[in-house]
């Protein structure tokens, strides 16, 4: 079942005087589980290409249907809304809110969302047992290493259930040790959640654990290979 | 939860909202304690005039009031009384004969108006006994003789009846009241010296003593040496019925000081039995009936009932007698708020500045609120709620200093003797007791919720007008 479906999408920027072409003619297709980076050198246009999956951005030209939506038909406040119902977000920076504790980070979307309070402390129990940090439950951001923190973005981003998640250089951040172990959650989670993860990444730990590597050079798909790699 | 972020994010740069809070707290203060001060001022001044100088309703022929004519006496005296009497909320009703005369002694003269009174009935109506200078006498009690005024201070001055002399018993006076033995010394060259001012006395011991000496014990000094001879006379001259010089020495039986100069430089009272018998005028005749209400509140009420009632004489209440009070005390409210709305908007600044160097600092964050599906309405409540916290909590830590302050001089009063020459030539005291209306809390209350929402106008828009992507590539 597809989840995303990116049919001939252009994204132009105008930077002055200079148009400059991010996203060239991308047709794409993702499946629920998907497990798959984006690739590709700076300014290849990886980021926006999530941007626009994510519907922070809008493309120039071509569709994107996300879980049924036509998200250019949708206004900007809807497109909010669908974020929220739909979409996870992981940034490279983490972006926790730093006056909240981790508990209230991850139950911060689930609160959006009116979510019953007994209900969402279960949520985010399970979560935080998920990423390893159940004893951390108190503690700020800042009390908290970008390892642990990433965790708690990625709880966070899974807490409302979302279709699926996208992980912009999430482990650009990261020491090695805390790397792996934030793959190998994500990896358990798409593998018993059936979770959907979309990344973009310069980092080879990422592409070694992906099922399917997509390279972007200049705005356009120059490849996208399904490998042997299972989780 | 947007609210318990809002309420953590006031506290993320401490030092900084703790200034702004600061701000607002000393604004507020200021403000309000002010205002408690003026208000008190103003409600003391409408407090003696009604009590002390007019009471509520007074009624005249229509003439009366600006020719003084001795004649102009009220019409059907009885039937007026028996009127004002029987209109619901007069508890009380006297009538008075009114005179202008000259008041003078061997050294001075000045133009009054005297007063015939029924003495026991004034008491009961009027508050102006309890305004006795001790050591002057008494207000006609029962051992007064007919020929006896009760004068204001003023006045007395004016005729060189009180006068200041430092006797040798002002010298053991004044350091049995703390003056150091060394200081009495220094005054010395004053002894047995008549000042005819209280401004003169302070001239020759400014010379003597040290500005620290006169700041610390300059009230002593003239509060001794201020000298008053009982049973001093004044004579009283005037014109009769008939149109002829008329007059007589009267013994003052006690000297009034009120907060009013004018009252005090103009108002002589004597009994009206003594007054009739020198002008000549019939028992039961008046030119002026005075009338008190059971409640201040009642005044504008009642007065359309009695102009009605008397439609041949002039019916005035306090405020239509001190305009200059009336609009004071009709107004005050809207003054008050006048004035706090300007300085929440001068303190609205600071809260704006401070909203807006906290959403620049936040864009990040705030791209990834907008991202994570936060929409424009919760990111607008929350920046608002942030700014209406910092005023909110300034302004009720400012109002809780303000209560406090208040209770504490609206107990002890605050002194300001200083400027007592000026206050009371206007006929405001020189002694504050600052008081506020809890109504004016509540105003208040809402007006720093406003303050708060005005503030956060601007720094919420800038938040919303974040693109999220460019907001979350910032720094």
């Amino acid at each position: 079942m597809k989840v995303v479906e990116i049919n001939d999408v252009y994204k132009t920027y105008h930077d002055t005087e200079v148009e400059v072409r991010a996203v060239s003619g991308v047709t794409l297709g993702f499946e629920k589980g998907d497990f798959a980076v984006i690739v590709g050198p700076s300014g290849s246009g990886k980021t926006t290409l999530l941007n626009l999956i994510g519907g922070l951005d809008q493309p120039t030209a071509g569709e994107i249907l996300v879980a049924g939506h036509r998200l250019s038909e949708l206004k900007p406040s809807e497109l909010i809304d669908f974020r929220m119902e739909h979409v996870g977000f992981v940034f490279q920076s983490y972006n926790l809110i730093p006056v909240l504790t981790a508990a209230e980070n991850v139950g911060f979307i689930m609160s959006l969302q009116k979510w019953p309070k007994e209900k969402r402390i279960a949520r985010t129990g399970e979560l935080l047992d998920a990423v390893g940090l159940s004893d951390r439950h108190n503690s700020r951001p800042s009390q908290l290493s970008g390892g642990q923190q990433q965790r708690v973005a990625v709880a966070r981003a899974l807490a409302p259930r979302p279709e699926f998640i996208l992980a912009d250089e999430p482990t650009a951040n990261l020491d090695s040790k805390s790397a792996e172990t934030l793959l190998d959650i994500m990896e358990k989670l798409n593998r018993e959640e059936e979770m959907t993860f979309i990344f973009s990444t310069h980092d080879v730990r990422v592409m070694k654990r992906a099922r399917r590597v997509i390279t972007l050079e200049d705005g356009k798909v120059v490849s996208d290979v399904r490998t042997n790699h299972t989780s | 939860m947007i609210t318990s972020i809002a309420w953590k994010n006031v506290w993320r740069n401490r030092t900084r909202s703790l200034t702004v809070i600061a701000a607002v707290t000393v604004g507020v203060f200021a403000s309000v304690f002010a205002l408690a001060a003026i208000n008190s001022s103003i409600v003391q001044r409408i407090d003696s005039a009604v009590s002390e100088e007019l009471s509520h309703i007074q009624v005249n022929t229509k003439e009366f009031r600006s020719s003084s004519d001795i004649h102009g006496i009220i019409p059907e005296p009885e039937k007026v009384a028996g009127i004002l009497r029987n209109t619901p909320g007069v508890t009380d009703v006297t009538g008075r004969i009114i005179v202008r005369g000259i008041a003078s002694t061997p050294a001075g003269s000045a133009g009054v108006e005297i007063n015939g009174i029924d003495t026991a009935r004034e008491k009961e109506m009027f508050t102006l006994y309890r305004k006795l200078i001790p050591g002057t006498g008494s207000y006609f009690g029962a051992d007064t003789r007919l020929n006896s005024a009760f004068i204001g201070e003023k006045l007395a001055r004016e005729l060189y009846i009180i006068r200041y002399i430092l006797s040798p018993e002002s010298f053991t006076a004044l350091v049995e009241k703390g003056v150091p033995a060394a200081v009495a010394e220094k005054l010395k060259p004053l002894e047995g010296v008549r000042f005819t001012t209280e401004k003169k006395l302070t001239e020759a011991y400014s010379g003597l003593l040290s500005a620290k000496e006169i700041k610390k014990y300059g009230l002593l000094v003239r509060e001794t040496a201020w000298s008053y001879r009982e049973g001093s006379r004044i004579i009283l001259s005037f014109l009769d019925m008939n149109g002829n010089q008329t007059g007589a020495a009267f013994r003052i039986c006690g000297i009034y000081r009120t907060n009013n100069d004018f009252f005090e430089a103009m108002s002589v009272f004597v009994p009206d039995a003594e007054l009739r018998k020198l002008t000549g005028m019939e028992d039961g005749v008046y030119h002026r009936f005075i009338a008190k209400l059971e409640e201040d509140d009642l005044t504008d009420r009642v007065t359309p009932v009695l102009k009605e009632a008397l439609p041949g004489l002039e019916v005035m209440n306090w405020k239509e007698i001190q305009v200059d009070l009336a609009m004071i005390a009709d107004y005050i409210n809207q003054i008050y708020a006048i004035f706090m709305v300007l300085i929440l908007a001068a303190l609205s600044f600071g809260i704006v500045n401070t909203m807006l160097m906290a959403v620049l600092e936040r864009t990040r964050e705030l791209g990834m609120l907008s991202a994570v599906g936060m929409n424009r309405r919760r990111i607008f409540m929350m920046i608002m709620l942030e700014s209406v916290f910092l005023s909110v909590v300034g302004g009720f830590a400012g109002m809780a200093v303000s209560g406090i302050v208040i209770g504490i001089t609206g107990h002890t009063g605050i002194n300001l003797v200083k400027y007592s020459e000026g206050l009371e030539a206007f006929g405001y005291s020189a002694h504050l007791y600052p008081t506020i209306g809890a109504d004016f809390f509540i105003i208040l209350t809402v007006l720093i919720v406003l303050t708060g929402i005005l503030s956060a106008i601007y720094p919420a828009r800038k938040a919303l007008q974040l693109n999220p992507v460019e907001a979350l590539r910032g720094e």
